[in-house]
């Protein structure tokens, strides 16, 4: 195959339909080759093989496993609080790194590698530091009993343990577009009539947007596969404060390998179908930019 | 719209953009701010759109004082070094924004707004693009798109900084005149910010020269050109030979012979005689000796591309550039190497600098 595609590399430029566009880069062959085998080995085989494994309980059992309703709930729990993160982060990850880039202030570099913590804290360090801030017993969680509701052990707490891990994701993709942006943009609006409010609206915004979705986009599927920071402040109640992960977790226990194979499957069937459709809307606001 | 500018001072930390800044602007010039980078020229654009805030000074707009008046609310156009377009909106929706942001009681029907952004993008030549986005047109064509966004408002000024700095020759040449043409249409007060000096002689009714924060001189082209204020506008304005002489009883002296000045010659001392490269007179040189009044030098190289010749001649060891026509260049046969004589049509004299 390396033979091969170093000819086709090489051979002087042919009309029409060529594998590879002729380059001047070297080692086409061997890059690709190892591209192929490592996603092979690391993603494409381990999947296909859960895939085939689910196929093998028939349909029936499949559609039963995936249909019962602590399952149901349990994605309804998962892909909602991530979702429900995912937004939050959306505005307050974009207040973050506004203030961020805009503003010089004393400690502003703290500010700045605080943001990475979520990044580099085992996720269960977080899942207790928050269990023990937002339980009943807790600062917090006791704050919220006083005024009547609970924090920890609901999905309120687990849309909490997900803002925290989802955070660096939005900060971080729209940190460099904020940078980047013209402050003779923004002057340009002002000298045209523009308030503040517009200026925002009409011109910052848009401008941030294609990075604003991705950043949402990359806390979503985090959050939608977080498990360590949940599961200390979620309490797994069944049909409650049950994850999608968790249930795996608990089927594999319970020596029921089929159903946790049927609900990985499921699972990674679902995220399959969320990422096309954040990849068709970055396409469409991408697209509106016309760079 | 008349702009009265008063003491005008601004500072950035330790650096003083403007120092006590003065200027009348009439209503309906087209007024250029000339001076080198670092002269305060942008930094006063800016204060007059209300960009940037004087540190202390007034500027006022038909005699309003607009100290509390926010750029949003001074109707003035203001084009910028790097058009500072909308990247994520078309040709047309650019030029429609400052129509679309009115306050509701003053924003047009979209009918109105609609016929008249046609009817400026048909002025700036680009209707045939108004569905494009700013990153599919060419730098003139981002230009005149940041010019009809900003005429759309329908400004009382006009101030464009750098207008044409980050263009090519030849499409800054075009543009150049087609602002002219399209001044003496509309008369809008202009202000556009320059550093190149022959755009503003080119294009401007009048010249503001600035250096350091200061401004040197006002004048129309033809009166910075031909009688600047000090050797730093003569110097600025255009190439210049500086030669090292001597102020002797009131008379300009060069290698001891006199040097004919226009305007005063200054107290005795050391001096320094400003030639404009087409000021100096080239002449054949006599088989023996140097006539009278003149000056005897050698041309050392010879630039003869274009209409106009360029030669390097060596002065008693002094560089002097002069300019002439092919034609002339011909009739004298110089080479380099050959021998003229040197004199000069129009020269001024400034005192050293110590």
């Amino acid at each position: 195959m390396t033979a091969a595609a170093s000819t086709t590399a090489t051979k002087p430029a042919r009309r029409g339909w060529a594998f590879l566009a002729p380059t001047i880069l070297p080692g086409f062959g061997t890059a690709f080759g190892f591209t192929l085998a490592y996603l092979c080995l690391i993603v494409l085989i381990p999947l296909g093989h859960m895939a085939l494994r689910a196929a093998d309980v028939g349909w029936d059992r499949f559609w039963a496993i995936t249909l019962a309703p602590r399952v149901l709930h349990a994605f309804y729990i998962s892909f909602g609080c991530a979702l429900a993160a995912a937004l939050i982060n959306a505005v307050f990850g974009l207040v973050v790194a506004w203030v961020l880039v805009r503003y010089r202030f004393p400690g502003r570099r703290l500010i700045d590698a605080m943001v990475d913590l979520p990044f580099a804290l085992p996720t269960s360090v977080a899942g207790i530091a928050l269990t023990a801030i937002y339980a009943p017993n807790g600062w917090i969680g006791a704050l919220a009993k006083a005024a009547g509701f609970k924090i920890a052990f609901t999905p309120l707490g687990i849309v909490i343990a997900l803002v925290f891990v989802g955070m660096p994701f939005i900060v971080r993709t729209v940190e460099p577009v904020l940078q980047d942006l013209d402050a003779e943009v923004e002057e340009a609006a002002a000298s045209l009539g523009a308030t503040r409010w517009q200026t925002f609206t009409k011109v910052l915004l848009p401008a941030i947007l294609p990075a604003l979705i991705t950043g949402v986009a990359l806390a979503f599927a985090r959050g939608v596969g977080e498990y360590g920071s949940v599961i200390f402040i979620a309490g797994n109640i069944p049909a409650v404060s049950e994850i999608v992960p968790l249930l795996i977790v608990a089927r594999l226990e319970q020596y029921d390998y089929a159903g946790a194979t049927v609900i990985a499957t499921a699972m990674m069937g679902v995220s399959f179908l969320m990422l096309l459709g954040i990849n068709f809307l970055q396409r469409w606001t991408r697209s509106r930019h016309a760079r | 719209m008349a702009i009265e500018i008063r003491n005008v001072e601004k500072t950035f930390g330790a650096f003083t953009a403007l120092g006590g800044v003065s200027l009348d602007v009439r209503s309906g010039e087209l007024l250029a701010l000339l001076g080198p980078s670092g002269s305060g020229k942008t930094t006063l654009l800016r204060i007059i759109a209300g960009l940037d805030h004087a540190d202390a000074g007034e500027v006022s707009f038909d005699g309003q004082d607009t100290r509390d008046r926010a750029a949003r609310d001074r109707k003035v156009g203001f084009v910028f070094q790097h058009y500072a377009l909308f990247r994520h909106m078309t040709v047309f929706d650019n030029v429609a924004f400052g129509l679309r942001v009115k306050k509701k009681a003053e924003r047009p029907a979209e009918m109105d707004i609609r016929r008249r952004v046609d009817q400026l993008l048909t002025m700036v030549q680009l209707s045939h693009l108004a569905t494009r986005y700013p990153s599919q047109l060419s730098g003139g064509q981002r230009q005149r798109v940041a010019l009809a966004r900003a005429l759309a408002i329908e400004p009382k000024v006009l101030l464009l900084d750098e207008p044409f700095g980050a263009l090519d020759a030849k499409v800054r040449k075009d543009l150049r005149k087609w602002l002219r043409h399209l001044h003496d249409d509309m008369h809008i007060t202009s202000i556009f910010v320059t550093h190149d000096q022959e755009e503003a002689l080119e294009l401007a009714d009048r010249v503001v020269v600035m250096n350091h924060g200061q401004i040197i001189q006002v004048g129309t082209p033809a009166e910075v050109y031909d009688h600047p204020a000090d050797s730093f506008v003569f110097d600025f304005l255009g190439g210049v030979n500086r030669l090292n002489g001597v102020i002797e009883a009131g008379v300009a002296r060069l290698d001891g012979k006199a040097v004919r000045v226009d305007g005063a010659v200054g107290a005795d001392g050391p001096a320094v005689i400003y030639v404009r490269p087409h000021q100096v007179e080239l002449g054949v040189a006599p088989a023996e000796g140097v006539p009278e009044g003149k000056w005897s030098a050698r041309v050392s190289s010879l630039h003869a591309a274009g209409p106009v010749a360029r030669l390097e001649l060596d002065l008693a060891g002094r560089a002097l550039e002069a300019q002439l026509s092919r034609d002339r260049l011909s009739d004298l046969a110089l080479e380099v190497g050959s021998w003229c004589t040197v004199d000069f049509r129009h020269a001024r004299v400034f005192p050293a600098k110590s």
